[in-house]
């Protein structure tokens, strides 16, 4: 498989929210505006393509028994960081993002991509592959943000788009966050089918 | 017995070295960390002491109290954070009160994860303007038809707990302060 | 009266799955049938509510006295993989019937967030120890509720003629985000 695929594979063929259904909790939880959306995504991007380089490149010094123990600490040292860094640096995103910043140790997406593929291949198919799956991942909660932000009060990103809009509250609850990523699934699923036709 | 040596070791070295990058990340965002949560602090206090230069920290019997001080130098009033638990999660208010501890002149909320469209209401204007200028001599009570009392708000429809919960977490303190710092 | 409204509180109105949107991967993969929900759901409770109660201990008594809270989520984890762990060992010893029921549930706790997320909300709301014990097995009955819910839904929905793109996830998701509203019901409960 050329290298740009396994870059690639990850933002449609095998998005890892769309078509795995990895990682709910993020997707749903942050996405109440575009930007938590995006920050939450490069968050976790950052964890993935760290935490894969890592494990490819000492994937022969890693006994097999150890190996899930040991790639969830890796992973959670660098969550941690990366919540450090989020803390002292921009602390609006991360007292929005709150709990789930930690939570990314969890997200399934990571420890599936170091136990799927970063041990099994080599250091830079690793990395395009970490790279791929995160940017899918950032495709995918910056839509679902763009769409709960657009219709909870008319803007996208903090901008207006559709003003004397009247306030959707449903879409920042709960409720409204699985109700779009349903129907969004639902649109992704035809689009497929419409393209392999 | 070989392979269960090299497991505990390299289980070892990567919390090792897990742990040494951690202490590194943890020397290097605590002091932004710290100076971050200062200048939310400050901030916070000129937005509910509006008209202050600068402002002196109190300390006693383990309270702090923020006194806001005008050009003159003159006390023109003191502010104060309290927190406590809403329904979804912890509030956390800052409130300022007259120079004689008896009115409250301002309120804002610092943290809260109340429900958004219900709870969450207890962030907006409407609401924090009815604690300016209100009485704290008497507890503040709230009533959930219309306010007939000086020391009464108005409950937020649909998030009574939210709105008692910000009316307790003020009495509590108010009375803390009235016994610490009060003459 | 506080421990009963945590225990309320974690169950039913700010049910973790619905209003915090944790353990999703299970509620979405195991609720195809009644009985595995219903397995899950035993599993899990049984797991947060040990969880709740030996992180509780280990912050209080560990982390932080030796101020070493940013190692919080590496030992989070690491507590939780071990707990799971000990659990499956001590099930399949002493009673293989029940090993049966659960087992193969057990290893997919590890990854499930609700578990750590639970834990990170009991350091983060200052839960006394017995709170902290009532939040986690709260947190669990609710995860229960939740997945059995949906489960029976789903069961009735095999029949229904959903829109070809929507089958599977995409329904699913509208049913939870429909379950959710439902349960906001509840927040009358606790409002006097």
């Amino acid at each position: 498989m050329p290298l740009y695929k396994e870059f690639t594979k990850g933002l449609w063929k095998e998005n890892p929210v769309f078509v795995q259904v990895l990682g709910m909790c993020p997707t749903l939880a942050v996405t109440t505006s575009a930007i938590y959306g995006f920050s939450m995504a490069a968050a976790t991007t950052f964890v993935l393509v760290s935490s894969s380089f890592v494990v490819s490149v000492f994937k022969r010094f890693i006994p097999n028994q150890v190996r899930i123990a040991t790639y969830t600490v890796i992973i959670a040292t660098f969550v941690t960081v990366a919540h450090y860094f989020l803390k002292a640096n921009f602390p609006p995103i991360s007292k929005a993002l709150g709990p789930y910043v930690p939570l990314i140790v969890v997200n399934c997406i990571i420890l599936g991509r170091a136990e799927a593929f970063a041990s099994k291949n080599s250091v830079v198919r690793s990395l395009a592959d970490a790279l791929g799956m995160g940017v899918g991942f950032m495709i995918a909660l910056v839509i679902l943000g763009g769409v709960r932000e657009l219709f909870a009060s008319g803007a996208v990103f903090g901008y207006t788009v559709m003003p004397h809009w009247q306030p959707w509250v449903i879409m920042i609850l709960p409720a409204g966050a699985f109700i779009s990523l349903g129907i969004l699934v639902g649109v992704f699923n035809l689009i497929s089918t419409r393209m392999k036709r | 017995m070989k392979n269960a040596l090299r497991m505990i070791s390299v289980l070892i070295i990567v919390g090792l070295v897990s742990g040494g990058v951690l202490v590194c990340v943890y020397n290097y965002a605590s002091p932004l960390i710290q100076r971050n949560e200062e200048e939310a602090l400050q901030e916070a206090i000129f937005k509910v002491l509006p008209g202050i230069t600068k402002y002196n920290e109190l300390k006693k019997d383990g309270m702090t109290l923020y006194e806001g001080l005008d050009q003159k130098g003159n006390v023109s009033g003191y502010v104060f954070i309290a927190e406590g638990n809403g329904y979804q999660g912890p509030i956390r208010l800052i409130a300022s009160l007259d120079k004689d501890l008896s009115r409250l002149t301002g309120l804002e909320v610092l943290e809260s994860s109340e429900t958004p469209g219900l709870g969450a209401e207890i962030t907006q204007e409407f609401f924090k303007e009815q604690f300016r200028n209100l009485p704290v001599l008497l507890k503040i009570a709230f009533t959930k038809g219309a306010v007939s009392k000086p020391n009464e708000v108005q409950a937020i429809t649909g998030a009574t707990i939210s709105t008692r919960a910000v009316v307790e977490i003020l009495n509590l303190k108010i009375e803390e302060i009235r016994s610490v710092f009060g003459k | 009266m506080n421990l009963i409204l945590i225990f309320i509180a974690a169950a039913v109105t700010n049910n973790f799955v619905l209003t915090y949107f944790l353990g999703i991967c299970p509620f979405i993969g195991v609720s195809n049938r009644l009985e595995s929900a219903f397995g899950m759901g035993m599993a899990t409770t049984f797991v947060m509510t040990l969880a709740a109660t030996v992180t509780w201990l280990i912050n209080h008594y560990l982390l932080i006295p030796l101020h070493i809270e940013f190692l919080e989520y590496v030992t989070f984890i690491l507590t939780i993989a071990s707990l799971v762990q000990l659990v499956e060992m001590f099930i399949r010893k002493t009673s293989p019937e029940l090993y049966r029921a659960l087992g193969i549930y057990l290893p997919l706790i590890t990854t499930n967030c609700a578990i750590l997320g639970l834990t990170l909300f009991v350091v983060l709301r200052n839960y006394a120890f017995l709170e902290a014990v009532i939040f986690g097995f709260g947190a669990g009955v609710g995860f229960t509720l939740a997945l059995v819910v949906m489960a029976g839904i789903r069961e009735e929905l095999e029949f229904a003629d959903v829109p070809k793109p929507l089958k599977g996830t995409g329904i699913t998701l509208i049913i939870a985000g429909l379950l959710a509203l439902a349960f906001m019901g509840f927040g009358g409960l606790i409002s006097s």
